[in-house]
């Protein structure tokens, strides 16, 4: 069933797309006023005092309760329920503006949240939403209870139970261990085995709140210890025979895991853009440092390695943004097709926006190493991202959902499927609402990449930048005809998560391929509306083009001295002016 | 590994699926007990997805991405095969 006010199908344009962007920004903007200057040793929510609750093993209670007065849990639920949520960009954008100041913040306050309510809103029933819309807009908490120690990303294998009891409810039995907010939310959604029998038919979702459950029967576990995240709340639940009513079932008996793997789609899109606040910040610290500190008689700024250390992590942070773009846009436009757009997303901007921070603590110095001070936050967020890759399947697990789909991508998709429509590539045109029932668990179609096909013949060559494109963008396409050729050739035995190691490094090419891909259509799109200056120069998909053919051990011709030139043109402006280092360009309170 | 053409027959179907499924799992045909659970040998969930999209290709007929979870051993796959086919044979 369809949630959302849109109608579906087609794309709006005109006053309502004006609407949802208008709603977007306003809504950004308002959490940068309420959480302020993270600079800004007076705030309560500066890095300083991040840190200093990082360091107690606490979320910051300053920002909990500036986010429960923003109501941000109403981010997470669709409009037609009373909720703010009406497209997937739109929420990473807003979440965003919390990753920029604490990784820990956004996941213990809400994304938790949203990761459990997106099984609800994708099989449950009315009910049921209602109830939970109401949990999260009135500021409430909900778990998401997947993982079991003992089995890992092989959640089919879980065992925590719930028992079918008399009356058509359930008994609990068993643990769930890991689980963020277990022991506060006011509800978890608890992935249970309500089958012996192996395979994927034998569990289901339950949401179940906490409120009325007999207290004897059931307790919280200890907490976790993490490097990362430390405010947030990991512990664990242990259940022993808690009875539950059969209201509590999440779509059909038996479909969890497929409510789950639809749930992943919507959850796997939108989380990592979320961390490109997160490497934001990494890039402003350090250009404020390269800035100030002076060497040689000059600043950092001025050594050559370094200026081209930040404009790469600029150029990263794009790409990571326009594959989120694409990904969560998809979910919109595309949602038969999500299920590999989405495993890709997942796999390779963590990656990148982690291979970002390394470089950029090579500028960084010393300093990197520091606790607190003014360079402190960096080795946070360093800490903390990478729980962006290990939580909510790895990045191998991520790999291994996009490797069965491989062979049947190359036969039936690459260079005969049709481009994506325009309107995936348009950070701010309006979408329509979230066709949850469509999603599907395998697809074999790949519009993105066929956008990328397609720009061959249209790519202009004016100028040198131009033409450094459209040779990039040859060399990718031939890259695509090699990892077809490859996947074709797939061997039954390398079509599964047992997999030979060379058939993940072709996962990874795709996934890289598809990034390219969401870059060439950006800046088409770009180009064609003129209304972002900076999106509109060919010279930054020059770079992010040029940064991903050498991911691909390509080795490209050197880019025109422009390039350079205006990528650290645009680095400093955004630092200057205070604008975000993605497709917004946002301004930002510090 | 020859694809059979027309005349399937629950015997034919059971060769191709036990064959077809050893090879994702490196094992010998002869190992896979058509009466036990696929996911028993280790056949995850979406690689069960990956082989339902080997069939609608090698025998051109469209089914459920998650046949292999309904019907979740050898012979369960097979009569379902079986079935559709006449189905689509019948209806075509
Ligand atoms: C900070 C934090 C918060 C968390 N919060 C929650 C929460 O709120 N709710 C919740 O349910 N869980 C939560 N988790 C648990 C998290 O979901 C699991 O840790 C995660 O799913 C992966 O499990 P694992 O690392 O044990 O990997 P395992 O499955 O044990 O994998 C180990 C290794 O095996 C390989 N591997 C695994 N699967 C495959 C595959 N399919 N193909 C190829 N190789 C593979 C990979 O190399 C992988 O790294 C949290 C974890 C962390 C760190």
């Amino acid at each position: 069933m369809l949630i959302g006010t849109e109608p579906r199908g087609a794309v709006e344009d005109g006053p309502r797309a004006t609407g949802q962007e208008a709603r977007a920004a306003a809504r950004v903007a308002e959490l940068e006023r309420r959480l302020g200057d993270p600079t800004d040793e007076h705030n309560e929510l500066s890095y300083a005092r991040l840190l200093a609750a990082d360091e107690a093993g606490e979320l910051s209670a300053a920002g909990e309760r500036a986010l429960d007065e923003l109501g941000l849990g109403a981010d997470f639920v669709p409009r037609a329920l009373g909720g703010r949520l009406e497209r997937l960009d739109t929420l990473v954008r807003v979440m965003r503006q919390v990753f920029r100041r604490d990784v820990a913040l956004g996941l213990g306050y809400g994304v938790t949240s949203f990761m459990a309510a997106v099984n609800v809103w994708t099989s449950g029933d009315d009910p049921q939403r209602e109830r939970l819309a109401r949990i999260l807009t009135g500021g409430g908490k909900v778990s998401v209870a997947y993982h079991e120690l003992a089995h890992g990303n092989d959640f089919v294998r879980n065992e925590f139970e719930a028992r079918p009891a008399d009356g058509g409810g359930f008994r609990l039995h068993g643990a769930k261990q890991v689980i963020n907010n277990a022991e506060r939310a006011d509800a978890w959604v608890l992935f249970s085995r309500t089958s012996p029998a192996p395979g994927s038919r034998s569990h289901s979702v339950l949401l179940v709140e906490r409120a009325g459950l007999d207290p004897d029967s059931w307790r919280v576990l200890p907490r976790y210890d993490a490097v990362g995240v430390r405010g947030c709340h990991l512990s664990g639940l242990r259940f022993d025979g808690t009875p539950v009513p059969g209201s509590a079932l999440v779509g059909e008996r038996g479909k969890g895991v497929e409510t789950a793997l639809r749930a992943f789609q919507i959850t796997r899109s939108a989380l990592p853009g979320m961390a490109v606040g997160t490497t934001d910040t990494a890039l402003r610290t350090v250009v404020r440092f390269a800035l100030g500190r002076q060497l040689y008689r000059r600043s950092v700024m001025e050594i050559p390695h370094a200026r081209d250390t930040l404009s790469g992590a600029f150029t990263d942070l794009l790409t990571c943004d326009i594959l989120s773009l694409a990904a969560t846009r998809a979910v919109h436009l595309l949602p038969e097709q999500t299920s590999v757009f989405a495993a890709a997303t997942k796999y390779l901007v963590p990656k990148v926006l982690t291979e970002a921070m390394h470089e950029l603590s090579v500028v960084l110095g010393a300093r990197f190493y520091i606790r607190d001070g003014e360079h402190g936050i960096f080795q946070k967020h360093l800490r903390d991202l990478p729980v962006l890759s290990l939580g909510h399947a790895g990045s191998a697990a991520c790999q291994a959902t996009i490797i069965p789909q491989l062979s049947r991508l190359a036969r039936r998709s690459w260079f005969s499927d049709e481009p994506a429509p325009a309107e995936l590539f348009q950070p701010r045109t309006g979408l329509p609402g979230l066709p949850y029932d469509r999603l599907t668990l395998a697809s074999g179609r790949d519009a993105l990449c066929a956008t990328l096909v397609a720009a061959v013949d249209r790519l202009p060559d004016a100028s040198p930048e131009e033409r450094a494109v459209q040779g990039l963008v040859l060399q990718l396409v031939d890259e695509l005809r090699q990892v077809q050729e490859a996947s074709r050739a797939l061997a039954p035995e390398d079509r599964t998560a047992l997999a030979g190691p060379a058939v993940f490094a072709l996962a990874d090419r795709y996934a890289v391929l598809l990034a390219a891909a969401a870059a060439t259509g950006v800046w088409q799109q770009a180009a064609r509306d003129g209304g972002d200056a900076f999106l509109a120069d060919p010279a930054w998909l020059a770079a992010v083009l040029h940064r991903l053919a050498r991911r691909l051990g390509r080795r490209p011709a050197d880019l025109p001295p422009s390039v350079a030139a205006r990528l650290h043109e645009e680095v400093l402006r955004r630092f200057r002016e205070r604008t975000s280092y993605d497709l917004y360009d946002t301004p930002l309170a510090g | 590994m020859p694809v059979p053409t027309a005349g399937h027959t629950t015997e034919s179907l059971t060769t191709w699926l036990a064959e077809r499924i050893a090879l994702y799992l490196k094992r010998r045909p002869t190992e896979i007990d058509p009466d036990v659970p696929l996911a028993e040998y280790g056949l995850d969930s979406v690689a069960a997805l990956s082989l339902c999209g080997d069939i609608e290709d090698d025998f051109d007929l469209v089914i459920e991405p998650t046949a292999a979870w309904d019907y979740p051993t050898v012979h369960a796959l097979a009569d379902h095969l079986v079935a559709e086919l006449a189905a689509q044979d019948g209806g075509a």
